[in-house]
Formats: structure tokens, sequence, C-alpha cells
């Protein structure tokens, strides 16, 4: 255990483990980077690290043992979505009239809070800022440091108001961790409080040897085309779900098919159909949505002769194909178009109509 | 889930097997089940951790910030642990008919519950996922007489801060003398301060100040009012607060900040002063805050002359005045306040006897007094003036 199990970015890493190292730790600091770049799992390690309690040295910087009570049961909350299910469990054994006003909150320590945005909405909401304003100015009762770790910038309004207060004036013995695949997302407000460290995206060769190393189930050639869709996060790539990728991916062709070639209506609005309202078919759509996004991009890098990053790879003759057939303005049209049906879907637009007015606008 | 520190004591498949008297068993349950937090998604925090030792058991629920844990006489036919839904457990205890209850632990967690005729299994988690819970300190503890903390808390906790930014007023401050305890609580409106004189703390220094986060103070509340105890045994340590009121121990985890410094506040030379029925005041407050402005529940007191006039007015009520005789011969003053912390005081003090309200002047902090305070206790509360 420790931060050698950390993959890529060791620029960023050891710059927090040298903060751990001065006792300088941010009281407030934002941990960006795309999906599955490992932000959670190097926010979990930070906490161990600053609460170990036989700390071990590696490279001259603080690590952890992860096996001190307090590793233990910091490093229970790594597993999110285990964790965010049990709550959820005992949430629904609740009484009704509790049900509504109670949150979904992460606490395998008592000085580490981990706050998940709270389905269904998947927002951070209110109720999770308070417990967090009303604990963080307890002392902590096992730990050194206390964690608060924010896993979505997706708040609520009111919510992110809400914490300007701590953030500006935080305790001494705490840290508020804000995890996000887009700063942009968090208030300027949240953002000008906290400093933010970065997680980028690790080369392909390194992710490839990874995957050959711990994903032997797999055979080469979907892990190479994982490498490639996993966009240079670790995490990603380690629990890629390459069914449901090749689902959202197929679905996707079918726009692009339409769009391109001879129209086939019937064939489209079956596709659509499927895409119903709800938590299901909001994750539904949002894989859609990236499966075309990341088809646009190879589209793009097939027209302007650099194949070689293709992350398709199982798909290069279809697209070098349909490559042939579009050209650069329509390529940024279509991404608009996704784009502007992504924000439709946060403004609750019935989801099949929307995908079907952008699927014909498409059209030549 | 959480990990105790604290290993099972017994590794081939636990086991605990118990019988107890069910008068015994609700008193305990009943006292420790308030900290049972109902809102949470931490499975482990809605269980009892039920431990049986050789002479009896103890349970112990907690909400992470604070647990209380209590021992009950048993008798021990296996000793062990296992935790219990605690939720479940009291409702189902609370409908048992008086005689012996016998609690045994299964395999997976099962707990099977028999009283007479009945017979229920309920499932709790593993031992293992209990929080530990901090142990009562062995150092540097201070008796403190239950009756005395039990009026220091009843007559300030209103008055503690219900604001969540000002985290430094969320609990009220517990200031230990060699020969005198007090407590003070404000939410910077008002400020409630009382002292008793004639303990006897031996062992604490010149002073010693200890913020008591609110939800402790009610819990405190709670436990002294079903005691039978003459004191309790109060310790602290770095991060946690402890009480043991008889076989019961309460700890709570510290706040942080700094309490404000009230001892500027309390004012010096309020010098002009009535003395009125608290019944009196307490009533003819509650009739004419009626007509009060809803948000701010101003009043205006206006003393002159032998009279105190009460009087409120809003553009959507109406407007009321009551009077109430009493002795005054300073010069007359006019303050506005707000009725609802008037009431507060009033009702603290039981609505009983004679209180003395003293000013400065319209733009000062009035304070209130009891009049007929008892030689030992002395209580006062400081009220910021409204403009009206």
């Amino acid at each position: 255990m420790g931060f050698a199990d950390f993959l890529g970015n060791e620029a960023t890493v050891r710059h927090l483990r040298e903060a751990l190292a001065a006792d300088r730790l941010p009281h407030s600091l934002i941990l960006a980077g795309p999906r599955g770049a490992g932000k959670y799992t190097l926010a979990i390690m930070l906490a161990q690290a600053a609460n170990c309690l036989s700390p071990a040295e590696t490279d001259g910087l603080p690590d952890f043992c992860g096996v001190c009570s307090n590793c233990e049961r910091i490093g229970q909350a790594a597993d999110l979505n285990a964790r965010v299910d049990e709550a959820l469990a005992a949430r629904d054994e609740l009484r009704e009239v509790d049900k509504k006003e109670t949150r979904i909150l992460v606490q395998t320590h008592p000085d580490v809070l981990v706050i998940p945005p709270d389905p269904p909405q998947l927002l951070i909401k209110l109720g999770q800022v308070r417990t967090l304003i009303r604990e963080i100015y307890r002392i902590p009762a096992q730990a050194r440091r206390a964690f608060y770790i924010f896993t979505s910038s997706a708040f609520m309004k009111e919510a992110a108001n809400s914490l300007l207060k701590v953030l500006e004036e935080p305790p001494e013995h705490a840290s508020i961790l804000l995890l996000t695949e887009n700063p942009g997302e968090l208030l300027p407000t949240i953002r000008s409080r906290a400093s933010t460290f970065r997680l980028g995206a690790i080369p392909l060769e390194e992710i490839e040897a990874l995957l050959a190393q711990r994903r032997t189930d797999w055979k080469p050639a979907e892990r190479a085309l994982i490498a490639r869709l996993a966009e240079g996060a670790v995490g990603r790539a380690l629990s890629f779900d390459l069914a449901g990728y090749l689902a959202s991916r197929a679905d996707a062709l079918v726009i692009l098919r339409n769009a391109t070639r001879e129209p086939d209506y019937s064939t489209l609005f079956r596709m659509t159909e499927t895409y119903r309202a709800g938590a299901e078919g909001q994750e539904k759509t949002a894989g859609l949505l990236r499966a075309f996004h990341a088809l646009l991009e190879d589209l793009l890098l097939l027209r302007e002769g650099a194949p070689h990053l293709v992350r398709n790879i199982d798909l290069q003759k279809e697209l070098a194909a349909l490559a042939d057939g579009v050209t650069l303005a329509w390529i940024e049209a279509a991404a608009r178009g996704a784009q502007a049906v992504e924000s439709g879907m946060r403004r609750n637009l019935l989801r099949s109509l929307a995908l079907d007015s952008f699927a014909t606008q498409l059209v030549r | 889930m959480l990990v105790g520190v604290e290993q099972e004591k017994t590794v081939q498949g636990a086991s605990m097997e118990i019988s107890v008297s069910r008068q015994d068993l609700l008193r305990e349950l009943t006292a420790t089940q308030s900290v049972v937090e109902r809102k949470t998604t931490i499975p482990i925090l809605s269980n009892f951790l039920f431990e049986a030792g050789d002479d009896g058991i103890t349970i112990t629920a907690t909400d992470l910030d604070q647990s209380i844990r209590t021992t009950c006489a048993a008798k021990v036919k296996k000793p062990g642990s296992c935790t219990i839904p605690a939720r479940k457990l009291y409702d189902y205890i609370k409908l048992l008919p008086e005689g012996d209850i016998s609690i045994k632990l299964l395999d997976n967690h099962w707990v099977q519950i028999r009283s007479g005729r009945s017979n229920t299994k309920m499932v709790g988690m593993a031992r293992a996922n209990f929080p530990q819970v901090p142990e009562f300190p062995e150092a540097s503890i201070t008796r403190i007489p239950v009756a005395s903390l039990k009026s220091l808390i009843s007559k300030t906790i209103f008055a503690i801060s219900n604001e969540e930014s000002r985290y430094t007023l969320n609990g009220a401050l517990l200031i230990l003398k060699a020969e005198s305890i007090a407590m003070v609580a404000t939410d910077g409106h008002r400020l409630a301060h009382i002292e008793k004189s004639g303990e006897d703390f031996p062992g604490i220094g010149p002073e010693k100040k200890t913020l008591i986060p609110r939800k402790a103070l009610s819990e405190l509340q709670s436990l002294l009012s079903n005691t039978d105890a003459e004191a309790l045994d109060f310790a602290d340590d770095d991060h946690t607060l402890y009480f043991r009121i008889g076989a019961r121990v309460l700890t709570s985890r510290k706040l942080t900040g700094q309490f404000p410094n009230y001892e500027a506040v309390l004012p010096r030379d309020n010098n002009k002063f009535v003395v009125v029925r608290s019944e009196d005041l307490s009533g003819s407050i509650q009739r004419v805050a009626q007509f009060a402005d809803e948000r701010s529940g101003a009043i205006r007191i206006r003393i002159e002359q032998n009279e105190l006039k009460i009087s409120s007015s809003s553009t959507e009520t109406g407007e009321s005045e009551d009077t109430i005789d009493s002795p005054y011969t300073f010069d007359p003053i006019v303050v506005g306040f707000n009725s609802a912390y008037l009431l507060d005081f009033l009702k603290a003090i039981g609505n009983t006897g004679e209180v003395r309200l003293e000013f400065k002047d319209s733009q000062s902090a009035g304070q209130m007094r009891p009049e007929d305070g008892s030689e030992d206790y002395k209580y006062r509360y400081i009220i910021m003036p409204m403009r009206i």
C-alpha cells in the first residue's frame, strides 16, 4: 500500500505530499481531472497519509501503511460505489417522513466525511453541506487532520453558496477536497477560495502496459481499444464497461449513418424511443453523447490526416469511409448539436424528442 | 462501515447469551436511544452495541459526535457482544410485558429475543463495525453536583445560537473555579449567565473553561433528570468531553474556536431599575406581542412615574398596550426589545417570583435578574435593545 500504487501524475502527487510533509496542506483544494483519472483514489490516499498511525516515508515524502486502524477505516471508503449503495439501502429502510430529509453520506472513519452527489438528481444538496458545516468545527476524534471530500462538483445552487463561509474560515484541523472533472463548473467564488491541483492524462503506452498486466481476462484487441477509449485515465481503463460503451456507440453510429448516408428514420426512431425519462435514461443518454463525441473526434482525426490517433480502432475502416463524406463544418455543427442536447438534458427536455430533433438536423 | 480497533473477543463463532429484566433493560435503552440518529445512512449507527461481561451488560449508542454507554444488571450465560437495530429493539421491548427477557446471539449476526411466549429474531451487524467509543479517562476528574449542573443548563440552554455559521456560539461555556461553577450561553442578541457559588472543586486551578455543544447539553439534561445520583464525574481530554452520571457515560466531541469574551458585554452601570412580578410581566408581554411586528416581535417598554408600560403596534394587526404599576423613581426611559427573548427568560425562571429589569438608556443592553434569587445562584440575562 502507499502512493506507489497511484499511477501517473507524479508531479501533482509529489506536490501534495510535499505540502503534507511541510504540514501545509491547503484547507481547501480542488482536485481536477477527467473521469477515472484517480481524483478520489488520490483524495483517500491523502487522508490516509495525513492520519496514518505508523507513518512511513518513501522517496523522502510522507506515505501511509494501509493497515493501521486509521488507514484501514479510511480505506474502506475507497470503493465509493459500494458504500453509496449501502447508504442508499439504509435510506430505503427509513420511515417515509425521514427519507426525504436524509442525505447520502459516507463516513467510514469518524473524521473523514465523503459527500457524494445525492441520488436521484445526483447533485450535492444543502443538507449535505449543512452536515459538513456542523461537523467540521468539532475537533477530530481519532485523526490528526479531518477530511471532507466532495466527489462531484454538481452542486445545488444554495448548497454551493452555503459552502463559501466555511471555505473562507476553515478550522485549523480540517481540509475540504473538491473533486471535479471541470473546475469551471464550480462557482468562481469557490474556485478563488481553494487551490487547484490537476490530474492529467497518462500516455497510451503506460495504460496498455498496465492493462496487459492487470486485466488478463480481456482479449488483446479489447485491451488496445479500451486503452485508447480511456483517454489517459487509469481508473476508467481498469474498470471500463466495454459492453456498455459498444451499445452506446452502436446507437451513436445509427445517428451518424442516418445523417451521412440514406436516412433510415424507422431504425433511428426505434433507437431513440429506448431513451426514456428517469435516472437510467439520463445515464444512457450521457453514454450515447460521450460515444458520439468520441466518434466525431475520430472522424476529425481521420479527415485531417492523423489516423494513428483514432480511438475506435475496431471501426477504422467504416469511420474512414464516413470521414470522406463529411466536412469540417459539418463535424463542428454536429459537436455543437450534441452539446445542445446535453444542456437540454439538464433542463429536463424529453430525451427521445431531443435526440430525434438532433439526429434529423444532422441530415445533410 | 466502521471498524473498531478492539478485537472481537470471541474468535470462533461469536456467541452471547443473557437474561435481563424488562424493566432494567427498558430503562437503560430509554437513556441511550436518544443519541441514535434517526436519519443516518451509515447503517451501523442505527444499532446498539451490547457487550456482556461476567456480571452484567453494557449498552452503547453513538452518532460519531457523541456516545452514551450504560451498564445494566443481567444474568450472563455466555459473555460476548453483538449489535442490534436500535429503533426496532426499543419499540419491541416497550411492547413486551414485564418479566425476564433473554437475548441470544445466533449465527450471521442474527439475534434472538425471547420473553414469556414471545419469540423474535432480528439481524444486527458485525460487532467489529461498531465505531470505537472513547473510554472515560482515569485522571483529572471533577465531581459536580447534579442539582447545580441541571439548574445551570436549564437556565442557559435556550440562549444558545441556532445559526450554524456562528459555530463558537453553538454551545454553552462551562466555567469551573475552585469554589464556583458558572455557565454562559449567547446567540449574539442575548446572553444568559448563571453562577453558583459555595461549591468545592479541589484540583481545579484558577479557572477551567469548557465549551459544551448544544446537543451534548440536551442529552445531559435528560440524563440528569433521570438519575438518583447526587453528583456526576466530568473530565475531558484534547478532543472529547466525558460526563459520568451513575453508571452512564456520555461523551461528546469538543467544538473548536474561542467562545467570545462575554465579560466585556456584561453591563456595569445599568442604574435604573424596576421590579415587577414575573407572572404579570409575562402575561402582559404575551398579550402585547400579539400585535407586534411578526418578524421582529419587537415591543416597546416605557417606564415613568411608577408605571411600566408595554406597547406594540404593527400596520397589519393594530396596536396594544399593557400597564403594570410598580415603584420607579428614576428618569423616564423608553427601550425596545424582542418579546420572545424576554419571554424565554421568564419561562426559564418558571414565571414565579419577582424580576428586576435594569436599564442604562435606550441604546444600551438591558439586564434581567430574578429579584428573590437565592444566595447561591447569581442569574443574569442580558438583551440587546431594538430600535423601534
